[in-house]
């Protein structure tokens, strides 16, 4: 990487030289000396991300498939537990990036799918098609094809009405769309529990670990395929509008004004957001603060840039679940149980992570 | 000084034209009634009246946010519901009243960003746009500050960094929403100062809703008073200074105070 990459252009007047007294108050999140965080974007500082973290994530693939609780030399053991990765990895890209896109576009550092209910609304299209497989007994091909258009339904469904209920006159309280999320998750919680008590006796145990956040080895090609193709879109898509998040921080009448179409953006956001959700869901059940935790921690180590971000979210969500799926397999014969599912393991960490943000944010606030 | 290149220099003489404007939130109650002006290249323009008088309707309506129900609005000639907001943005630079930014960006990025309109899709930066967003940032005074984040900036820097970052759109027109309302005595007469000097220096047309009767009326080549959605008033300082037409205006006791210069000083009792 060429040395005019790294540093600000032509800028030579630093805040040190002022002798400001404010210019000697630590910074914040910009300090970073990661590489390409200091000066502008270029195409190659993206592509190198992009190389350099794909490498990484295949790296943690290949380290993580050698764990687990039988010898990888056992047949077919390898093949099987590169799937779940996979799995895991998609599952990990689609989660962060939404929740990434979620804080940017609401310029709410507390949104995630999960959070917001959109994880829930996929659960119920999911949940839909337990039972519709369970009824029609059509095996495998409905039901692959019906789960991610029911996901994406009720991901979709519930984005609306948050969105709905939250908003006034175009502007959004984080609060009190916080607030809406824990209505629409209880709301949901309902449906999903009136859904559970007509599923079909077979499908119980499907959906037991289902809803538990279990990455499982055997997903159906069709659901892998669809899975892969949402979150590549998704991603890509969230990529291309990093400039506009960006621009929304300053304020939506600012962006506005410096030409970005919001209300599209808005839209186009949920859209993007509920089908990578959508995809997750379908293929791991609702995995919580994922999509809270690695925005936060990729946002303190190469700053706000959402082009950026977007593109480091991805893969650090990747190895994040694939990391955490390895240890809940690893660890699950000395704890005694089944299974151990990666969902519980974030949920447990991730639980006091939001209550920590939450503190801290209100105490900015306070100040 | 050299002047921002204009990407696409205003053909009409006068910048923004506005034909018998109306608009209303609901049906028979107007907040603007045949509402005319002109804004022209290199004059500063401050727009004066109570509250509820409907300046901030008209704002939202140069933005392109509201649609007037009646009359035109012209932009460069073309009406304004009719740009693509990266097309508006080329022509049009808003500076808000209350400056923020919800990532912690520095000053350089921000202004980098003005730079959007005239970038492809990822926004990624070329030499030029660097150079006019250095230059936005030398006439702004905010090159001393470039690398410090909104949060550890006064008021008044914050704001000069929103100027900087509506010059690096090179607009034709600067828009600007009470810039100077939360600001102490000596920022805000930097900022008019920088508004004047964008008008008669860099040949913009600048135009500022405002509540700082004396201040504009020091700074600004033309008011225009509004009260109810209508224009009052619309001329130089000099003529619209009145002490009847100010107490028509804001329904109180005006007093003039003769202060040397052409522009009296206006005290409410």
């Amino acid at each position: 990487m060429s040395q005019d990459e790294c540093k600000p252009p032509d800028l030579n007047v630093t805040a040190a030289s002022t002798g400001d007294a404010a210019a000697a108050a630590p910074r914040t999140a910009t300090s970073s000396s990661w590489p390409g965080t200091g000066g502008t974007l270029t195409t190659r500082t993206l592509l190198t991300y992009l190389f350099v973290l794909a490498g990484a994530t295949l790296a943690v693939l290949l380290l993580c498939s050698l764990f687990g609780q039988v010898s990888i030399w056992t047949e077919g053991v390898w093949e099987l537990r590169l799937k779940r990765l996979a799995n895991a990895a998609l599952v990990g890209a689609a989660l962060s990036s939404a929740g990434m896109a979620l804080q940017g576009m609401l310029r709410n550092p507390l949104a995630e799918p999960y959070i917001l209910g959109v994880s829930s609304g996929a659960g119920i299209g999911v949940m839909l098609s337990f039972v519709v497989a369970g009824m029609l007994h059509v095996g495998n091909f409905l039901s692959w094809l019906s789960m991610p258009v029911l996901a994406m339904a009720g991901a979709l469904a519930t984005s609306a009405a948050v969105y709905a209920i939250a908003q006034r006159r175009g502007r959004l309280d984080p609060y009190v769309l916080l607030l809406s999320g824990v209505i629409v998750n209880a709301f949901n919680g309902a449906i999903m529990l009136t859904l559970y008590l007509i599923l079909p006796e077979k499908q119980i145990a499907n959906f037991a670990t289902w809803a538990m956040g279990y990455i499982s080895e055997s997903t159906g090609p069709g659901l892998f395929i669809f899975a892969l193709l949402a979150v590549l879109t998704g991603w890509g898509g969230l990529l291309m509008r990093g400039a506009s998040f960006n621009m929304l921080g300053l304020g939506d009448d600012v962006a506005a004004s410096g030409g970005v179409h919001v209300h599209y953006l808005r839209a186009e956001t949920f859209v993007l957001v509920s089908l990578m959700t959508a995809a997750a869901v379908a293929l791991s059940g609702p995995i919580g603060f994922v999509g809270l935790i690695v925005p936060h921690i990729c946002r303190s180590i190469v700053g706000p840039d959402h082009r950026r971000l977007a593109l480091v979210c991805g893969f650090a969500g990747a190895m994040l679940v694939m990391i955490g799926d390895t240890i809940c397999n690893t660890i699950t014969p000395w704890i005694g149980v089944g299974i151990l599912p990666v969902g519980i393991l974030m949920a447990l960490s991730g639980g006091p992570f939001f209550i920590y943000l939450l503190r801290k944010r209100r105490a900015r606030v306070e100040a | 000084m050299t002047a921002i290149p204009d990407s696409k220099a205003p053909t009409a003489t006068h910048v923004l034209e506005a034909r018998e404007l109306a608009f209303e939130y609901r049906p028979g109650r107007p907040v603007l009634r045949g509402v005319s002006f002109a804004a022209a290249a290199g004059r500063l323009m401050c727009v004066l009246g109570p509250n509820g008088s409907g300046k901030t309707t008209l704002l939202r309506c140069l933005l392109g946010q509201l649609k007037p129900a009646a009359g035109q609005l012209l932009l460069d000639g073309r009406d304004v519901g009719r740009y693509s907001p990266r097309g508006l943005a080329r022509l049009l630079g808003y500076v808000p009243q209350f400056p923020q930014s919800a990532f912690a960006f520095t000053v350089q990025e921000l202004v980098l960003m003005g730079r959007f309109a005239h970038t492809g899709v990822m926004g990624l930066a070329t030499e030029q746009d660097l150079a006019i967003t250095r230059l936005a940032m030398q006439m702004t005074g905010c090159q001393e500050f470039a690398d410090r984040t909104m949060e550890e900036l006064s008021g008044g820097e914050a704001q000069c960094v929103m100027i900087a970052r509506a010059l690096a759109q090179q607009p034709a027109l600067m828009l600007l929403d009470e810039p100077t309302s939360h600001l102490d005595m000596k920022n805000q007469l930097m900022i008019y100062k920088m508004m004047t000097r964008l008008a008669h220096d860099w040949q913009m047309a600048v135009l500022c809703v405002s509540h700082d009767i004396n201040v504009a009326a020091q700074h600004a080549d033309e008011l225009m008073l509004m009260r109810n959605g209508q224009v009052l008033a619309h001329g130089k300082p000099q003529d619209v200074i009145r002490k009847d037409t100010l107490e028509e205006l804001y329904g109180v006791q005006i007093e003039l105070i003769d202060s040397g210069r052409e522009v009296p000083l206006v005290v409410a009792r």
